[in-house]
């Protein structure tokens, strides 16, 4: 479901709602405009295997019938979707290097809009619960993002408001 | 600073509402038109002919047949409907490739146009309001100032990208404080130039800033445009360089009653229809679909 992501030599775009996994060393995982939405990153440095989600909402129960049909359109049925696609490539929980990107938000005082911050609780929660530790993360504040992560090396970069910066 | 008669030339240069649009609109105003009125001004246009068909067999206006003439289309969205494809199928052609200034592939831009223009008329049904009408085109047409003032603010890149960067200021008042006037005020001109209903040009005149609107202007349609641009944004329709950068008005939250899971079924539910519509009103006229 999750594999095979559209390639365009060795870059792999990542679009909304999708999860995609590589253990081809060549390859770069990428994914646009990062809104509030946020990319979850993991990078395995033994098998040299990568996967990446770009998720839009908290939580499934949103849209149960969504949720069936992408369910990386959520963070609650997403993430683990992407654990699970890397654990078929071979790769342990342990192994894992957890980049996280995104949850942006306009000026918003009621905060009804603030979807970036309701997908970073929900993601913390989950993380929190399965012990899963961030590595780095850059999110927040009223920025879009580009995310790259090279599953070679494990290198993400991070580029926003035409500046590009390690992760 | 640019000059009005710079923005109004600029404006000049943009491509003329086809007259079969415009015939479009007079006719839907007109209580005593009927469908075969409507099926003589679209039938020998066959790029308008294709997209309407497209878009009527498309999940987002979902009819729950097969369209296959443009009388049946007509029959089963309305009039109303019509007109707003067939404008919408206009203002499509007027896109440049890329968006200049605002660092923006145009598909990216179309995108964004095409996910305001569904979200205001489904929020409106989200949080049981009548859509107002012509909102699916208030939404559509909402940032149409940005093809005209584009171009001057790429003179001032590196001033606009930083002051967005640096400062915590909107997106509409660094384009103020670099060219003095913003995208929202040319939107409401190019509205006008194209014969549209003043309501369209109120939508873009004030999405950014739904308190300045006069009185007797529907605050309904401006609010829901005001509050689907920022969904769009939020969600990545549309990723320009101050995309994040804009103010949600707390009262247009308050007055149409906004809830944060009410944004996210709406945002859920019509994001593979935004992609598909975007792909039809893109499409060239001989495509299959």
């Amino acid at each position: 479901m999750a594999l095979e992501g559209r390639m365009s030599g060795n870059l792999i775009t990542v679009d909304i709602a999708e999860v995609r996994v590589s253990d081809d060393p060549g390859a770069v995982l990428v994914t646009y405009a990062l809104g509030s939405c946020i990319a979850v990153m993991l990078h395995d440095p033994l098998r040299r295997a990568g996967g990446m989600i770009h998720f839009m909402l908290p939580l499934s129960s949103t849209s149960p019938e969504k949720a069936k049909e992408k369910p990386g359109m959520f963070a609650d049925t997403g993430i683990p979707l992407l654990f699970g696609e890397m654990s078929r490539l071979g790769c342990e929980k342990k192994d894992l290097v957890v980049k996280v990107a995104g949850g942006g938000a306009l000026y918003d005082d009621k905060g009804m809009f603030n979807i970036g911050q309701r997908n970073y609780t929900v993601l913390r929660k989950l993380f929190w619960k399965n012990e899963i530790i961030i590595a780095a993360e850059d999110v927040g504040g009223a920025r879009s993002r580009t995310a790259k992560l090279h599953v070679g090396t494990g290198r993400v970069s991070i580029k926003s408001q035409g500046e590009e910066m390690e992760l | 600073m640019i000059n009005k008669a710079d923005i109004v030339a600029r404006i000049r240069n943009l491509p003329t509402m086809p007259g079969a649009v415009v015939r479009l609109f007079a006719l839907a105003k007109d209580e005593s038109s009927n469908a075969g009125d409507f099926e003589q001004v679209i039938r020998p246009d066959p790029a308008m002919t294709a997209n309407l068909l497209r878009l009527a067999n498309s999940a987002y206006f979902g009819c729950r047949r097969q369209v296959t003439s443009v009388r049946q289309a007509i029959t089963l969205l309305g009039v109303e409907r019509v007109f707003e494809i067939a404008s919408g199928a206009f203002f499509a052609r007027t896109m440049p490739a890329r968006l200049p200034g605002y660092d923006v592939p145009a598909d990216a831009f179309w995108t964004h146009c095409i996910a305001v223009a569904a979200l205001s008329e489904r929020l409106a049904k989200e949080l049981g309001f009548e859509a107002p009408s012509l909102t699916f085109t208030a939404g559509l047409l909402h940032d149409a100032g940005k093809l005209v003032i584009g171009s001057f603010l790429l003179e001032e890149s590196e001033r606009f990208v930083s002051s967005l960067r640096v400062e915590d200021a909107t997106l509409v008042e660094v384009e103020r404080r670099l060219l003095g006037t913003d995208h929202a005020e040319v939107g409401a001109l190019v509205a006008e130039s194209w014969d549209l209903p003043p309501a369209i040009g109120w939508a873009a005149q004030w999405h950014h800033l739904p308190g300045g609107i006069p009185e007797g202007v529907d605050r309904m349609l401006v609010d829901l445009v005001h509050a689907a641009d920022c969904l769009a944004h939020s969600l990545g329709f549309g990723a320009d360089v101050g995309e994040l950068s804009r103010r949600v008005d707390p009262l247009v939250t308050e007055r149409l009653g906004i809830k944060a899971r009410r944004l996210e079924r709406v945002a859920s539910e019509l994001i593979d229809q935004i992609g598909e519509m975007g792909k039809i009103f893109g499409q060239p006229p001989g495509a299959r679909t």
